[in-house]
């Protein structure tokens, strides 16, 4: 299933998001904070680098044989008494999962944190079949009570402050609540351990899977994952295909990157290794385990043009680099994932028209790239998702026009040299201090934002021509 | 519904329409992971008192605490310590035998309730029951198969009377190691995961494999550290230097 196209225009909600005073500051300090654990990492693990390169070299090698790992997957799955189910649309994931909620009598569902189940809307869908989902992580807890989306992949309320949260507690729990995040934390666990203890069914995604031995792996610092794949007494777990890794020696390479990358941890507190249901001497664990592998658009990108996206371990390094992110925060992206991985993920589940806008939302400065851990040519594929919106004649007609005119103009070397002096004519009336700060008709969008350079007195052809003519 | 069939079929379809990106290979997989461990587990002990140094300044870089003993016989006036420090009236334990200690005497001697979780599976009212006493114990006691000095992870198995919710319930979890269980990097755990799934799972094994790397934390409210969210807010690790009883399973 795609989600539904967004109404607003992207400069609105940029807009609206720059006016947000509080969220700058909070975007501000989470992300540069992010940064630095990030880079001190890396700094004291000089094996990391080679570490990155191997780890995108098992993410392409294992896209050559996915088929291959996959049926693997399922046949261990079902060795160890699992049940593998398969979702070519978010629907179809969906229906899958309320089957077995209904088959189970499921009443309450515990969460731990998953963005394949926000991608597919899962929670409303459950909510509207009667069982109450609960996010567990503690994030995912406060904009759920706030009937929020996530805006970071790893830090979901990255935007609300201690005070915020405080009046979402006191408005859920009808009593006073302290701005103190060590108090709201102690009511989060007092809140939800009631809940993990009642549920029905746990629902958690997949930061990997191994196909060898049929093992998803679940990566938290709460301890909520755990929970959830070891007290209620159905687990399901969903899938994105591109997840599954060969063997556990892969898997080492993978954990060994991706906490440096998404917190600074050298491995995140939990790292949960789950095979199959309860195995009978276990005093404890799911009954019933099931595996939902969700396609979702994924599959068409196998030979399609976001294929390196599907690298993706979703550890939100590149939206802590990002000029734009750091500006506009995750909402106003207006998609399930943000920042620049998020433009590419948004296309992937629902086509190239949902990112006229977005495709745009990147100075393409490359930051991103080199923070990825499994170093994603994200600009690369920004700059193709732009010709594919022309291509496709869905972006706005104005700027069709601007990129016809200049390709035209780019073919006739003899206007394009025109363009120094008449621009450098045309311009003067604006030119103030050296900058470009207001332009007339819809020019002036350009400049209310920020100045425009002026054509230099003398262009960089004219200065070879005369360095040319001066035999240096 | 799609079936399995006609999901690989699409992808198989996709994948003929392109040779990938680049060459690649995956990580290279030990291709006899039992004899590789042994190796590695003999080079490992000649440096094992680095690997000690480096596992305790990780593992209390993560708020971890480490207490090491000479001998078995004086584990139960550590964790006696640790429950007076704490005020702690109930504590769950692995079953004796995956243990490999017997707190229980000197621990009621000091007023604090022990369960030992039993080996064998109770009936379901039984297991609700002990689910229960896990749920309102102040401190879980464990084993860990391995320490990872890299990282101050403990490696943790669920098994019979190892019940999982031992080390995540309580505030406060305790875990047992000797030299044997001692790895320097994660790739050393990797060739461990390789061996113990090279060939059939022990009889009672359990599901789940843990990797814990100090206590549970979140910063999800403005980036405020903040530890024991849903799991325990302490992580004490106890190091026998004359080594642990053997466990019945490898």
């Amino acid at each position: 299933m795609s989600e539904p196209p967004i109404r607003t225009p992207l400069r609105d909600r940029a807009q609206q998001a720059l006016g947000d005073r509080f969220l700058h500051e909070a975007l501000d300090i989470a992300t540069t904070k992010f940064i630095g654990l990030r880079r001190e990492a890396f700094g004291e693990f000089p094996e990391g680098e080679r570490l990155r390169d191997d780890a995108r070299a098992i993410k392409e090698a294992t896209l050559q044989r996915l088929d291959e790992h996959l049926d693997r997957l399922i046949d261990n799955v079902e060795r160890r008494g699992g049940h593998v189910h398969f979702a070519t649309t978010g629907d179809e994931a969906r229906d899958i999962i309320l089957d077995i909620a209904r088959r189970t009598g499921a009443r309450m569902a515990v969460k731990s944190k998953s963005m394949a189940t926000e991608e597919i809307h899962l929670n409303d869908a459950l909510a509207a079949a009667g069982v109450t989902p609960v996010e567990t992580d503690l994030g995912e807890y406060i904009i759920q009570l706030a009937h929020e989306r996530p805006s970071h992949i790893i830090a979901p309320a990255i935007h609300k402050t201690k005070g915020q949260v405080a009046e979402l507690f006191a408005r859920e729990l009808q009593r006073e609540v302290a701005a103190d995040p060590e108090v709201l934390t102690r009511i989060a666990r007092a809140e939800l351990r009631e809940k993990f203890l009642q549920a029905d069914l746990g629902i958690t995604g997949a930061n990997f899977a191994v196909a060898d031995t049929g093992t998803v792996v679940l990566v938290t610092n709460e301890g909520n994952g755990r929970m959830v794949t070891s007290l209620p007494r159905v687990h399901v777990a969903v899938m994105g295909i591109e997840k599954v890794v060969p063997s556990m020696t892969d898997l080492m390479v993978f954990l060994s990157v991706l906490a440096k990358s998404a917190t600074g941890q050298k491995l995140s507190v939990y790292t949960t290794l789950v095979q199959g249901p309860r195995r009978a001497p276990e005093l404890e664990g799911p009954e019933e385990f099931h595996l939902v592998l969700l396609d979702n658009g994924r599959i068409a990108q196998i030979g399609g043009p976001l294929r390196e996206a599907l690298a993706c371990l979703r550890c939100g390094a590149c939206l802590n680099v990002c000029p734009v992110y750091r500006q506009i925060g995750g909402h106003a992206y207006g998609y399930t994932y943000p920042g620049p991985i998020g433009i590419l993920l948004t296309a992937m589940l629902n086509g190239p028209r949902a990112v006229k806008e977005l495709s745009h939302a990147s100075s393409l400065c490359g930051a991103c790239a080199d923070a990825c851990p499994v170093r994603i040519d994200i600009p690369r594929m920004l700059i193709d998702l732009r010709k594919q919106v022309h291509d496709a004649k869905i972006a706005p007609w104005p700027e069709r026009v601007v990129f016809k005119a200049l390709a035209w103009l780019l073919r006739h070397p003899g206007l394009y040299r025109l363009g120094g002096p008449l621009g450098r004519l045309l311009q003067w009336p604006f030119v103030r201090g050296g900058r470009i700060r207001t332009l007339p008709l819809f020019f002036g969008q350009w400049t209310q934002t920020r100045d425009l350079p002026p054509v230099a007195a003398r262009t960089f052809q004219e200065r070879w021509a005369a360095l040319e003519r001066e035999g240096r | 519904m799609t079936t399995r069939a006609e999901f690989l079929a699409r992808i198989r379809g996709q994948m003929a329409t392109t040779r990938g990106l680049v060459e690649a290979a995956t990580a290279s997989r030990p291709a006899r992971p039992r004899e590789r461990l042994e190796v590695l587990r003999r080079e490992l002990v000649e440096r094992r008192p680095r690997s000690l140094e480096r596992f305790r300044t990780e593992f209390e870089r993560v708020a971890g605490v480490f207490h090491r003993v000479a001998t078995v016989a004086q584990v139960p006036a550590v964790l006696e310590r640790i429950c007076r420090e704490r005020d702690a009236r109930s504590v769950v334990t692995w079953a004796t035998s995956r243990l490999g200690v017997d707190a229980e005497p000197a621990l009621t001697a000091a007023g604090v309730a022990v369960h030992a979780m039993p080996t064998a599976v109770p009936a379901l009212d039984e297991r609700q029951r002990l689910r229960d006493i896990i749920a309102r114990a102040d401190v879980g006691v464990t084993g860990a198969e391995l320490a990872v000095a890299e990282t101050g992870t403990l490696v943790l198995r669920s098994a019979a009377g190892q019940p999982r919710s031992t080390s995540l319930l309580p505030a406060c979890h305790v875990a047992l190691f000797d030299g044997a269980a001692l790895v320097e990097t994660l790739e050393h755990v990797g060739i461990v995961l390789e061996a113990w799934h090279d060939g059939a799972a022990p009889d009672d094994g359990g599901a789940v494999i843990n990797l814990i790397t100090g206590p549970s934390r979140t910063a999800d409210i403005e980036l405020t550290l903040t530890r024991g969210v849903h799991g325990p807010e302490e992580v004490h690790a106890i190091f026998v230097d004359a080594g642990l009883p053997a466990r019945p399973h490898a």
